[in-house]
């Protein structure tokens, strides 16, 4: 099963709208541009010293993220990555309730017992994952294990970055998820950087896809600033998981935009890179493909930027005003009853 | 399958209590290397693939960190895996899952992860430095693990039976110089033995001999011995390093104001180490002597038996250390 690079739908550059469910389309926009005005307001924040520690930010990862985490049903699982608010977003998580969680505040979803990225909540599907990623793909596989072992067609959508690869935890899951036929998708989103360490030093493969050889399972790369073709790419793979064939690979390429993390000033970018890579915002290339297809207009599309400012503004309101965690039962809960 | 003759071995009243669990839960499953059409390297699960089938019985590729952080998974979302780890020096593989994700999940997130892993442990077997290790104290430090030691093969499978119903992730340690060596001494209870109780296995009146695991049967032989020469030791088996019952060993301690550790475990900063220090926090005033720990020399596991011999506390060396508490 060759690995294989998706080609473009049309030549305007971009996977066709075609008769999708106008609905979908507006949502994944929708989201997308939440995303990112959650992002920058929250990059505003941690300038302002409103938050914690160090801020880790998508640009540029809005289409990978939510184009993925579209193709889900309600019931399906997910184990997102510090890349993927959109994807948290499409579950339904609160944006006040990520920025309280850079904050440690007390209505974080761990309470203020950990922090920053790690505010994945079970009650939307979504696994709450360590540092130490991809810790995230082995729980993934099980997660899609007990799917396949009640016998029910759960699907789990797991994310990595190009970094990831080269640790252990990568290849055990592939290799577990591949022998097991576990309904798995993984999402390796290559942005170009892992920290400081750029692709050339971080793997020898000539695409991340191109590993789903050594695995026996199909492997594709997309544009990944393109929300449909990411969307189909994984909705291939879903409906392959869906239907008991196994896991498959999907990488989506972008650019990290920022640094790692708020603190990175990321001066080992090169300059030509940003200015490259600047003119591929997702959110706006879809915006246009929406405008372009008529399923939205400009007026509506201002709207929807305006409505999600608006609502990340009021987020930080909320995530500002709660309580810091009271550290009298601090012990309670290392343990489960 | 096993069945119960009447005089279960330590091994086959592992694989009782496991097969006992299988039945009754259908959300249990166990997974591991060659658990499956090989029935487990030490032949624990002999027989379950015949009769839970695949899909209960998991054989995997070798892939110790996969497993384990898959068992992770599938515990959030409501199974209740038992993890086999061939060998107990290979769970330094899948240091990651164990400690990063099922140690801290229940105390960030409030999900339960009922997550048990076994594995067999510990020397005599003449396996060499990493066939051989005790790994209780790499785990004992992490917040949110158990850590179960059974000595005798009802323990063994008594204490199975609670690590599978506990909610948390149990690290379920077998002697694997045990597994033929002890019998059971009649029909076993498959009943479950609470986590965190210690258990006085022999009652006596100079010195408390506190230990664990394959410390049980050798401190009660020892015991039997000085005995003969007047020295009364009373035997406290632990039975559950995490959580620990520090009541049952404060008391035993306080009663005879001699307390001699013994573990095989490497001394430094063996598991006790927190023992002895527990019982001068707790017991001080009680105490005639210093607490003295017994454990391995601070070497790798040797395999020729001469060298491995001199490693781990040998009956003599240990009965020394009892008198020579028991009479100053």
């Amino acid at each position: 099963m060759p690995a294989r690079t998706r080609k473009k739908a049309d030549e305007s550059g971009g996977v066709a709208v075609g008769d999708r469910d106008p609905a979908l389309l507006r949502r994944i926009h929708e989201v997308m541009v939440l995303t990112r005005a959650v992002e920058d307001r929250m990059v505003a924040m941690y300038k302002g010293g409103d938050l914690l520690g160090s801020l880790y930010t998508g640009h540029w990862h809005e289409a990978i993220s939510v184009g993925a985490a579209s193709t889900l049903r309600p019931d399906d699982y997910l184990a997102p990555i510090h890349r993927d608010l959109g994807a948290h977003l499409w579950r339904g998580m609160e944006p006040w309730q990520v920025m309280a969680s850079f904050m440690g505040k007390a209505t974080s979803p761990t309470g203020g017992r950990d922090g920053t990225l790690h505010y994945g909540r079970l009650d939307l599907g979504v696994y709450n994952l360590p540092s130490h990623i991809p810790a995230n793909f082995p729980v993934a596989t099980g997660m899609a294990f007990a799917s396949k072992y009640r016998e029910q067609d759960r699907v789990c959508l797991a994310f990595c970055g190009d970094g990831s690869t080269s640790r252990a935890d990568f290849h055990e899951s592939l290799t577990m998820a591949s022998v097991l036929k576990l309904p798995n998708v993984f999402v390796i989103e290559n942005n170009q950087f892992a920290y400081s360490t750029p692709l050339r030093m971080q793997s020898n493969s000539e695409t991340f896809a191109i590993k789903a050889v050594a695995y026996g399972i199909p492997g594709v790369t997309v544009d990944g600033t393109d929300a449909l073709a990411v969307h189909d790419a994984v909705a291939e793979g879903v409906a392959r998981a869906r239907a008991g064939e196994g896991p498959s690979i999907v990488e989506g390429v972008t650019m990290r935009m920022h640094g790692h993390a708020e603190h990175d000033s990321a001066d080992y970018v090169p300059k030509d890179m940003y200015d490259e890579w600047s003119k591929k915002d997702p959110v706006e290339l879809f915006e246009n493909v929406l405008i372009e297809a008529g399923v939205i207009d400009a007026a509506a599309a201002k709207k929807v930027r305006e409505d999600a400012k608006q609502f990340a503004i009021a987020a930080r309101r909320k995530a500002l005003a709660d309580p810091m965690p009271e550290p009298s039962g601090i012990e309670d809960g290392v343990y489960a009853d | 399958m096993p069945t119960d003759s009447g005089q279960a071995t330590y091994l086959e009243a592992v694989g009782l209590a496991l097969d006992s669990e299988m039945d009754r839960d259908p959300d249990v499953f166990i997974i591991g290397e060659d658990v499956g059409q090989f029935g487990g390297a030490f032949k624990v699960t002999k027989g379950f693939l015949e009769k839970f089938g695949p899909r209960r019985v998991v054989d995997t590729p070798i892939a110790e960190t996969g497993f384990t952080g898959l068992a992770a998974g599938a515990a959030l979302v409501g199974l209740r895996p038992v993890v086999e780890f061939q060998f107990a020096d290979f769970i330094s593989c899948a240091f990651d899952p164990i400690v990063n994700v099922l140690a801290r999940h229940h105390w960030r997130t409030g999900d339960p992860m009922p997550v048990t892993m076994r594995a067999p442990f510990g020397g005599r077997l003449r396996a060499g430095p990493t066939h051989s290790q005790s790994v209780e104290s790499y785990f004992a430090h992490v917040p949110g693990l158990k850590i179960v030691m059974p000595g005798t093969p009802e323990d063994a499978a008594g204490l199975l039976v609670s690590s599978i119903r506990d909610n948390n992730p149990t690290l379920y340690l077998e002697n694997k110089y045990l597994y033929r060596r002890l019998r059971a001494s009649g029909p076993l209870s498959l009943e479950p033995i609470p986590l965190g109780v210690a258990k006085v296995v022999r009652e006596g009146r100079d010195v408390s001999l506190i230990t664990y695991s394959a410390g049980v049967s050798q401190g009660l032989e020892i015991a039997e011995e000085l005995d003969k020469d007047g020295i009364s030791v009373e035997v406290v088996d632990v039975r559950t390093l995490v959580p620990l019952d520090v009541e049952t060993i404060v008391n035993s301690v306080r009663k005879t104001s001699r307390a001699v550790v013994l573990h095989e475990a490497a001394k430094r900063m063996g598991y006790g180490a927190e023992i002895a220090a527990t019982i001068q926090e707790e017991a001080f005033w009680h105490l005639d002597q210093p607490v003295v720990r017994i454990g391995a020399r601070n070497t790798p596991t040797p395999t020729s038996p001469p060298l491995e011999d001199a490693v781990i506390p040998q009956p003599a060396e240990i009965a020394e250390i009892l008198r020579k508490v028991a009479r100053a």
